[in-house]
């Protein structure tokens, strides 16, 4: 394991991380402010990475496709809200978990009807296609810097805006005891629409940045959901700082863990064992994590302040 | 004689249970009759499907505890037969006790560590821990890994499985057996509890028992009724994989109950043939209005889902009961 390798995955590590926390952030309000239990909120990945790859494919330019593709994620997450989720929230959970698990199948199978079910690619245009010396001797994709970058600029962003805004405020207020946020005045009910909207546009930003790198395909933001529920519980459920920690720490041990797992695993077993089982483990690991830290503490680690 | 008065007593409250069973028990002599045997195959499934969720109905819709991971414990049954049988067990029984002993116990661990939170808390950590699962058997490259490995129908001794309709009928008395004991479980003291505490736990508490004991209880024995489905689920694909247990799965035992109703015994399984007969003909239906998309059921079964649970509370039963409640007042009016 050579330290140019190793600064790679650290590398790869945070870009998964940022991804992960797009999805999470808007996800942990969702939970936190409405107690309610979003699982289509990897559908939403999917419009994301479908939009920007499909106006791109019409128009020609990655830019433009991702930029326009930003006004429909946060739409659909808009008419969702209205249409379905409004409905939901005062439903137990258990029914929350099942009509949501009915809006997984259906966008899943109208994606699959609009674009077919075999999986799309999309090409980055050559300004992002090169590569950035982080070190001397090692190269690493301009893109994922990209990614990097936005997906810090866009956590930066939130936290002003949840920290330092009137808005803000208010979410905190609402995440913290809905009921007394409604008695003060708060328009709750447009908050959760905004927040609804704001997260399903996070999420498909999530998915446009990810188009590039992996298969746009019906389902693809499934293991991303449950992975950023994960993110979500270690952060506490409702901190949006907790879920950006969570973030980078689940990005970081799921890379790292795939990489140096078999390679730990390899000095006391024969190669083939432990090519195989070390992504296993590794994937094994993100959850281990997650139990140990609910059996020590249940409410995760950054439960937001009261 | 005073304890079968009871239990008969107990079996008249839940009529509809009890009617499934005898159509289950009766439905092999229509498919002859009709020379339709792959209906056979298709029943045991239905049956198989409905153990597993009656198991889950006991902590979600009785014990009030939403667990997201139960598939889990049904792949966890049907490894048992797997892996014993890649070790030349092949005694049928020894793969059941196997499967019980193996999933309770790890229903004790999980359910001890999981019960530990509630909420949305408790739905997440069920799911993390099914997940882990399903990565682990991922990982077993021996045992086939992501591909599965096949199984043969057990040897269950004194009963040859090959020959036709054993099978259904070791299928059907194992469901009866879980049902009947179910009925007793629910209604007996222990019963009742459970379902104090889903109704109110901290008057449960106040009334001076431990609500974390009747809860890890009943989680073990939901747990170990999956994994005899699970088991049993084995003989009949003959083969397993860890799709058996992917997050999918458990949201679809979750579906089953609640299409059929929750809180109601014959729910689950009455869910279990509704969600098998949306399966098989919605794409039949969209072949008929839609041929391009008979592929593409899910875009109406998703839709279904969501309006059953804004619509439709209590599933099939409480449509029914809500019908004979009409039916009745309607007499009364007369």
């Amino acid at each position: 394991m050579t330290i140019t390798l190793l600064l790679e995955q650290i590398f790869n590590g945070i870009q998964s991380g940022v991804t992960l926390f797009l999805v999470a952030a808007g996800l942990t309000l969702i939970l936190g402010i409405m107690d309610f239990v979003f699982l289509a909120h990897g559908a939403q990945v999917m419009i994301g990475a479908y939009a920007a790859t499909a106006i791109t494919a019409a128009t020609g330019n990655f830019y433009l496709g991702i930029l326009l593709a930003i006004p429909v994620t946060f739409l659909s997450g808009y008419v969702l809200e209205f249409l379905i989720i409004r409905h939901l929230y005062r439903r137990d959970h258990m029914e929350q978990v099942l009509a949501t698990f009915g809006l997984i199948l259906f966008f899943n199978e109208l994606i699959r009807i609009s674009f077919g079910p075999a999986a799309l690619f999309s090409n980055l245009p050559s300004s992002l296609s090169g590569f950035v010396h982080i070190l001397p001797d090692a190269p690493y994709p301009t893109y994922r810097i990209m990614v990097i970058a936005i997906g810090f600029a866009i956590a930066v962003g939130i936290h002003l805006l949840v920290s330092r805004t009137r808005m803000g405020a208010m979410v905190r207020a609402g995440a913290n005891n809905p009921d007394m946020t409604a008695a003060l005045g708060v328009n709750i009910r447009l908050l959760r629409r905004l927040i609804f909207s704001i997260g399903a546009c996070l999420a498909g930003v999530a998915g446009m940045l990810l188009a590039p790198l992996t298969s746009v395909e019906p389902g693809m933001g499934e293991p991303l959901l449950i992975l950023s529920l994960v993110v979500i519980i270690i952060g506490g459920i409702g901190s949006v700082r907790g879920a950006f920690i969570a973030a980078l720490v689940i990005g970081l041990i799921d890379t790292m863990g795939r990489v140096l797992l078999p390679e730990l695993l390899r000095s006391f077993m024969d190669q083939a064992t432990a090519d195989g089982a070390g992504p296993a483990l590794a994937s094994m690991m993100v959850y281990i994590v997650m139990a140990l830290v609910l059996v020590f503490k249940p409410t995760g680690l950054f439960p937001p302040r009261g | 004689m005073q304890h079968l008065i009871a239990i008969i007593r107990l079996a008249r409250q839940t009529p509809s249970l009890f009617l499934l069973l005898a159509a289950f028990a009766l439905f092999p002599i229509y498919t002859h009759i009709a020379d339709l045997p792959f209906w056979n195959d298709m029943a045991m499934r239905i049956m198989l499907l409905g153990m597993a969720a009656m198991g889950l109905n006991l902590v979600l819709g009785f014990g009030g505890m939403v667990s997201f991971g139960h598939a889990a414990f049904v792949g966890i049954g049907a490894y048992c037969v797997g892996i014993s049988q890649f070790y030349g067990i092949d005694n049928g029984w020894l793969h059941l006790g196997l499967a019980l002993l193996i999933c309770g116990g790890l229903g004790l661990v999980i359910g001890f560590l999981a019960l530990r939170t509630s909420g949305i808390y408790f739905i997440m950590i069920t799911l993390a821990f099914a997940q882990m699962l399903f990565f682990f058997f991922v990982s077993l490259e021996a045992f086939g890994g992501d591909d599965g490995m096949s199984t043969e129908r057990a040897n269950f001794i004194f009963i040859d499985l090959w020959e036709p309709l054993r099978l259904y009928y070791l299928i059907w008395a194992f469901l009866f057996t879980t049902a009947f004991l179910l009925m007793l479980i629910i209604n007996s003291r222990f019963g009742i509890v459970l379902r104090g505490i889903k109704d109110n736990q901290s008057r449960i508490e106040a009334m001076g028992l431990s609500p974390l004991a009747y809860k890890i209880t009943a989680y073990v024995v939901s747990a170990m009724i999956c994994g005899l489905a699970g088991a049993l689920f084995a003989s009949w694909q003959e083969y397993v994989s860890p799709d058996i247990m992917h997050w999918s799965r458990s949201g679809e035992l979750m579906i089953i109950i609640v299409l059929g109703g929750l809180t109601y015994l014959a729910g689950p399984l009455l869910g279990a043939i509704v969600f098998f007969l949306l399966e098989e003909f919605l794409p039949e239906i969209l072949h008929v209005i839609a041929p391009d998309y008979t592929e593409n059921w899910m875009i109406i079964f998703g839709p279904i889902l969501i309006a059953v649970v804004l619509f439709a509370r209590g599933g099939v039963m409480g449509m029914g009961m809500r019908l004979r409640d009409m039916a009745k007042n309607l007499g009364v009016k007369k």
